[in-house]
């Protein structure tokens, strides 16, 4: 439904309220990826959702609990970035129209509005304490009350996620060391910290492997054994949702099954809380006692919070000025000057500089710092800086000349930025903060690899294939006698052709003992789902020879393949 | 359920390639208001009877500018795409005094993925 000279299109949620609007019903975003950044965002989102289907592939086949969580926390993580990315796309496309729309003469004010510089913000050493107190929360006892919890920090549209970290009662804080930079940040970032967490129950109520086996055959047979399996199951509690019975049930469920994070606390922290050292925030908890992921927060969390302004941590601008001769004696040199954090530093020549030497002359340049223009004698045109500090009782003034009009002002500017930073960063520059940059984090290999999923089906040798059987038995309301319970699963071939063209298998003789739990027809479902999978993750393609060859003939005639049966194509 | 159709706007300009006689783009369309849409396997909609791409040769200009099989072609030099014949479509495209195309086209490789995404 594209019509004709459609437009971008600007909705007015944002934020969290554009995700109201997504889930409560239809909801259009058209977006012209016009420049550079907008590109880039669209790449990064095309990305966290490829990532997605494939932690949904992977939830979906694996059995083991540990790569059962790890997907669960890629989809989460992949779901929150594709719609932060949403929310910038719809941001800048705001502030496009906006400021197409205000260009009104009577706008007073400056057309430039002053912007503080970016800076990189760290957030490290984060520990949430817990309480665990002697008397029960929970309803088993003797059994340990688990969670998984990981946290989501955002600031702006980057989000990171810290490693997994399974809780019980052993622990008593919730510790995730490593820390984590946004190197984007303004003054007035927000960095949100949230913690989610999965409740674990004991291994069986998560779902063994037999019983996901078990769950897994009863929804995945051929046509006849189906529809007799189906018929002995209908009306006994969980039976798979029936589809008319003409076809075989496919894979369960529209939503994604295995384990679930839900939002347990979260905090927002600012400017007003860095700081270099340990301090305590609040946490706002989102959950109560019921829950399966509660856990008892002690209702706080500390961490370091440090804050680099490029203002401080680069210099900010350089040049040559000549020191005009006062009360030291200097001689009126002429000096390789860099204003770089709360000082001018003041070499001998820009060698010295880089050599990292000692420069022959400190200027400070902080909050307390007063600087103004100075003219040439009488004339009136700035040629230079007069910059005064207080250093105790005494005030000193250095006057700073510039070798032209031009660097005059230039400087000068440079100055009114670095103050404008200054006072918006606020306490972060003071100091300039020690902010470490972490290793590289090895990702989690959560990607579906190459391999067929039937590898991800993994059975210890422990879980005896009769458990399957019986379970399916219990299902199906009682044994068939004479022959071996798990017989009448794999009478008939599976439905659909393998991509491959594997042929369909014999199905095993009766009483053959039963060597390897992997029989042939599950390796034949299994590959068909990873085929069915494979071919929804490929673009359908129309079987057409290569033409690069036709067009060489010079004729005008356009290439049309009326030979091939499907639509009309021409090749151009 | 809830479903969310995201369609990004792309600009892609093609340098024509020139093959003795003929500027080639090295790609193929399909589609028109003078073909079957339900045939199109790239559109959401199958009703669209828009253009479509449906191939892109290796290499070859269309590839280097960055088109992709399955975008919908809106508009070639200006001149609108969503409502022409195949035939139409194809002569905007192979003007003989054009050697540059700007074409504006949506991209829907997104759409279903997002709509899973919306889900969970």
């Amino acid at each position: 439904m594209f019509c004709r000279n459609q437009r971008s299109r600007v909705t007015v949620a944002r934020g969290s309220a554009l995700e109201m609007e997504i889930r409560r019903g239809r909801c259009r975003l058209s977006l012209l990826a016009d420049s550079p950044q907008d590109t880039e965002i669209q790449r990064k989102m095309e990305r966290e959702l490829r990532l997605r289907e494939g932690a949904c592939k992977l939830l979906a086949a694996c059995s083991r609990r540990e790569q059962a969580l790890e997907a669960a926390k890629s989809l989460l993580v992949c779901n929150s970035r594709v719609l932060a990315y949403m929310a910038e796309l719809q941001r800048r496309k705001e502030a496009q129209v906006l400021r197409r729309t205000a260009r009104r003469p009577s706008d007073a004010g400056p057309t430039d509005e002053r912007l503080p510089c970016r800076g990189t913000v760290c957030i490290s050493d984060l520990r949430i304490p817990l309480m665990w107190k002697d008397t029960e929360y929970f309803r088993n006892k003797g059994e340990l009350h688990r969670c998984a919890v990981f946290c989501l920090l955002q600031l702006g549209a980057e989000i990171h996620d810290t490693p997994m970290v399974l809780v019980d009662r052993t622990l008593t804080d919730i510790c995730f060391e490593s820390a984590v930079l946004f190197s984007e940040a303004g003054p007035d970032f927000e960095l949100k910290v949230e913690l989610y967490s999965a409740g674990l129950a004991g291994g069986s109520a998560q779902g063994s492997t037999p019983r996901k086996l078990a769950t897994r055959l009863s929804t995945s047979l051929g046509r006849s054994s189906g529809k007799r399996v189906r018929a002995a199951m209908d009306g006994a509690p969980g039976s798979p949702p029936g589809n008319g019975g003409t076809s075989p049930l496919l894979l369960p469920a529209p939503s994604v099954p295995g384990p679930k994070f839900h939002l347990l606390a979260h905090a927002v922290l600012s400017l007003a809380e860095v700081q270099d050292g340990f301090r305590t925030h609040d946490l706002a908890i989102a959950s109560n006692e019921e829950s399966s992921f509660w856990l008892p927060l002690y209702g706080s969390m500390c961490c370091r919070l440090a804050a680099q302004p490029r203002c401080m941590a680069a210099p900010v601008t350089s040049g040559f000025l000549r020191l005009q001769p006062g009360a030291e004696a200097q001689s009126g040199a002429r000096l390789y000057c860099v204003l770089r954090g709360t000082d001018l530093l003041c070499y001998h020549d820009p060698g010295e500089a880089e050599a990292g030497l000692e420069p022959a002359l400190t200027i400070a340049v902080n909050k307390e710092t007063r600087i103004r223009a100075a003219e040439r004698e009488g004339r009136g045109q700035p040629h230079g800086m007069a910059v005064t500090n207080r250093y105790g009782g005494e005030e000193v003034t250095h006057t700073l000349l510039a070798e032209s009009r031009a660097e005059a002002q230039r400087w000068m500017e440079a100055f009114w930025q670095h103050f404008y930073d200054m006072s918006q960063w606020k306490q972060c520059c003071d100091e300039l903060m020690r902010i470490e940059v972490p290793p590289p984090r090895r990702p989690p290999a959560m990607l579906p690899r190459q391999g067929s999923l039937y590898h991800e089906m993994a059975i210890d040798p422990s879980d005896d294939i009769e458990a399957v059987t019986d379970i399916l038995t219990q299902r199906a309301g009682g044994r068939v006698p004479g022959t071996p319970p798990w017989l009448s699963l794999f009478e008939e071939p599976p439905l659909h052709a393998t991509p491959s063209g594997r042929a369909t298998s014999p199905s095993p003789p009766a009483r053959r003992p039963w060597g390897r739990p992997r029989t042939l027809s599950l390796d034949a479902k299994l590959s068909t789902l990873k085929g069915r999978g494979a071919r929804r993750a490929a673009p359908p393609q129309h079987p057409l020879p290569h033409g690069s060859s036709s067009s060489s003939s010079g004729s005008s005639s356009p290439a049309m393949e009326h030979d091939h049966p499907g639509p009309l194509q021409s090749q151009v | 359920s809830y479903f969310i159709f995201f369609s990004f706007q792309q600009r892609i300009e093609i340098h024509k390639l020139r093959q003795g006689d003929n500027l080639i783009l090295g790609f193929s369309i399909g589609g028109g208001i003078d073909q079957d849409p339900a045939q199109n396997p790239f559109s959401e909609d199958k009703t669209d009877k828009g253009i479509y791409v449906t191939r892109v040769t290796e290499g070859g200009p269309a590839e280097v500018a960055g088109l992709q099989i399955g975008d919908k072609i809106m508009q070639v030099n200006g001149w609108d795409m969503t409502m022409v014949t195949h035939d139409q479509a194809r002569k905007r495209l192979t003007k003989r005094n054009e050697e540059v195309v700007r074409l504006l086209v949506t991209r829907q490789s997104l759409q279903k993925a997002v709509q899973q995404s919306m889900m969970s």
